[in-house]
């Protein structure tokens, strides 16, 4: 079938809505005795959407958390089916949606490539002619039958993601996916996506990452509440974005500038540099002891978060990430704030302009529920005494004594 | 189906069958199924054996079921009796409970990426009937060794009742798989009307033993009796590696008939529940 629309995709009047059952685990004997009608309430996700993705863009899709849009993927990939309107693809498609999501646990990497390929709708011998490929990608040669279980979080994506871009899709979905994987290999997927995008192919990302959002996109569509607030020229309608949407949010002091910025619906709260009092800083000394504190809205995640801390230098090198791993699991009850602190006894940079990023994952860390990139700046002062150059201050002390003759 | 959408060349039916994905799921079940286990394989020779031992002590040495003495083979033993229809019964058993949680089990899947659906039971049948083909072929030998010549010529004529029997598991297997999405009612009333099932099936006596003179509600018990379809496959092999007889026309006629009606009915609930699944599951 050859491409006869201008348009990859195109959306009209499109609506989803889901059913909200009460009981998830209704039976058939409710169901006899409700005389066919199990009771639920309906619930839009997607309502009355228009939206034409044209042939070879680079189309972001931005909105706050339940705004749809991770709906709109699934009913673009094919998974869910539209109950208004209609959602009209017009090419081969390829969903990122969860890298590796085909991959069972007791099967090698080898056997998991075959199958998860399959299942994206390649033939045997489409991959055997891009195996070496997908293997090299995903610098997994030395793994590759070892059985996926033994396989850490992040050599699981990344074989996950390099099967889905194999695929050499005219479309492709992707679902945050990007904020997985070290950062060389983030950039590496953004650099297939670069060209990807060469090769005319059309690509629709959906993220939180609005700096990624504004690169790598010509034309984005912010949606909230299931509908669209705007579509065009990414930095245009990210601003739109970021006025409506962190409208509500506390003032941003000076120090604390905010890039995405917080919104309203967003699950972290606050993002805050105390000292080993709990006093909020706008400041802290080289060498000196600094507490990052993190509060998040336990109540409305959908399960246990750990949270992750990046710390970068003002011209973007990464310094290092953490994560609160099992210690975060103490308060998971807690349906209320909660507070997560890193406390750091030396905080061993040299004196510049730092800025944390900070996401939100679930406990296995293969889910971003939240990420937010450069979410505070703040400045490392030097302390007296000290004279050094480079990147760490190494906090070691000088002595000179005499070696004799 | 209109016939634009009939597959036109051997790469169409290629894609319209998903032999790629049928393949690689089918081979996911096999080899996954004895991982991480001591015995592996050896566990589905043990499983028939097993059963073997205890329904042959149970029901010919305890109850004294006299097995029909095969005719024109002249067959006469329990045991090949009972594993030529004991086999494609554990092929219906265990085909049936893996494909009820079929795409159940399979939920992260089904919810990320989008695939034709019925692949799934599908898969988990054919993996089954895999089994079942390895299994028919050391039972082959043993009467061969107990007939003391090799039946070749009976092959192409169970090769078709089991493609038959293929067939009409699938379409069992779609259409409960499908429907335990919605009701997880279905894999518990699977469990229980398995047993009565088997029991019902002239598995482990001979058919003769149904009395054709009683009747219910003015039904003769054969001919109620008869109604299940299990019962034509059990006698139909039982023909074919037991008696050494082809199986007469009517048998043929109620195997195709019953396998051309489940598998129509399974395809149709199936694309009926198919657009949903994906939250319901």
């Amino acid at each position: 079938m050859a491409a006869t629309s201008p348009n990859a995709i195109a959306l009209n009047g499109l609506g989803k809505k889901f059913r909200l059952t009460h009981d998830r685990n209704w039976t058939l004997k409710a169901t006899v005795l409700a005389g066919h009608r199990v009771r639920y309430e309906e619930f839009w996700a997607l309502r009355g959407l228009d939206l034409e993705i044209p042939h070879g863009s680079t189309f972001g899709i931005i909105g706050g958390n339940g705004s749809g849009k991770s709906t709109l993927l699934k009913v673009l990939a094919g998974i869910l089916r539209p109950d208004e309107g209609t959602a009209k693809v017009d090419g081969r498609l390829s969903a990122l949606l969860e890298l590796g999501a085909g991959f069972h646990p007791e099967l090698t990497g080898r056997e998991n490539v075959y199958l998860n390929g399959a299942i994206l709708g390649f033939t045997a011998r489409d991959i055997r002619r891009r195996f070496d490929d997908i293997v090299g990608f995903a610098e997994l040669d030395r793994f590759i039958d070892e059985p996926v279980r033994n396989y850490s979080s992040g050599m699981y994506v990344r074989l996950g993601f390099s099967v889905a871009i194999h695929v050499e899709p005219e479309i492709l979905l992707v679902d945050e996916v990007l904020a997985v994987g070290d950062h060389s290999f983030q950039k590496r997927c953004l650099d297939r996506f670069a060209q990807l995008k060469s090769e005319g192919r059309t690509i629709v990302l959906v993220s939180h990452d609005l700096d990624m959002v504004g690169w790598l996109c010509e034309q984005t569509a912010w949606i909230q509440q299931g509908t669209l607030q705007a579509v065009g020229p990414s930095p245009e309608v990210i601003d739109r974005f970021l006025d409506g949407g962190t409208a509500d949010s506390p003032p941003a002091s000076e120090t604390h500038r905010r890039f995405g910025g917080l919104g309203p619906d967003d699950l972290v709260r606050s993002v805050d540099l105390v000292d080993t009092n709990g006093h909020p800083m706008d400041r802290v000394g080289s060498g000196r002891p600094v507490r990052f504190r993190v509060r998040y809205d336990a109540g409305r995640a959908d399960e246990p978060v750990t949270v992750a801390l990046g710390l970068y230098r003002a011209d973007g090198t990464h310094v290092a990430s953490i994560n609160s791993g099992a210690a975060s699991r103490a308060v998971d009850n807690g349906d209320g704030l909660v507070d997560v602190e890193y406390e750091i006894s030396a905080l061993a940079v040299q004196p510049g302009t730092y800025e944390l990023s900070v996401a939100l994952h679930d406990h296995s860390m293969r889910k971003v529920m939240e990420r937010h990139t450069h979410l505070v700046r703040f400045d490392v002062e030097p302390t007296a005494g000290d004279h050094q150059n480079g990147l760490v201050a190494l906090g070691g002390t000088w002595s000179a004594r005499s070696a004799g003759l | 189906m209109p016939l634009s959408r009939l597959p036109r060349s051997r790469r169409d039916l290629h894609a319209l069958l998903q032999v790629d994905l049928l393949v690689n799921l089918t081979l996911r079940d096999l080899r996954s199924k004895y991982k991480r286990s001591a015995l592996g394989w050896s566990w589905s020779v043990l499983n028939p054996l097993v059963a073997v031992v205890v329904y042959s002590a149970v029901f010919s040495v305890f109850l004294r079921i006299e097995p029909s003495v095969g005719d024109p083979s002249g067959l006469d033993s329990y045991a090949v009796f009972l594993l030529v229809t004991l086999l494609p019964w554990q092929f219906h058993v265990t085909s049936l409970t893996e494909a009820t949680r079929a795409i159940t089990a399979n939920a992260p899947l089904v919810t990320k990426i989008y695939f034709p659906r019925w692949v799934l039971p599908t898969s988990s049948v054919l993996a089954r009937f895999l089994t079942l083909l390895v299994e028919m072929a050391v039972l082959l030998v043993l009467i061969a060794v107990l007939q003391g010549h090799i039946t070749f010529q009976w092959i192409p004529v169970l090769l078709a009742l089991m493609l038959l029997q293929l067939l009409f598991t699938i379409g069992l297997a779609l259409m409960i798989s499908a429907v335990n999405v919605y009701f997880r009612d279905v894999q518990h009333f699977l469990g229980v009307a398995l047993a009565p099932w088997m029991f019902l099936t002239p598995i482990l006596y001979p058919l003769n033993m149904v009395p054709a003179d009683k009747e219910f509600l003015g039904i003769g018990y054969r001919t109620l009796y008869q109604l299940n379809p299990m019962v034509s496959w059990a006698k139909a092999y039982r023909n074919v590696l037991y008696d050494l007889r082809f199986p007469s026309l009517e048998r043929w006629l109620a195997i195709v008939a019953a396998t051309g009606i489940v598998l129509a009915i399974g395809f149709r609930v199936f694309n009926r529940l198919e657009p949903r699944m994906a939250e319901e599951v």
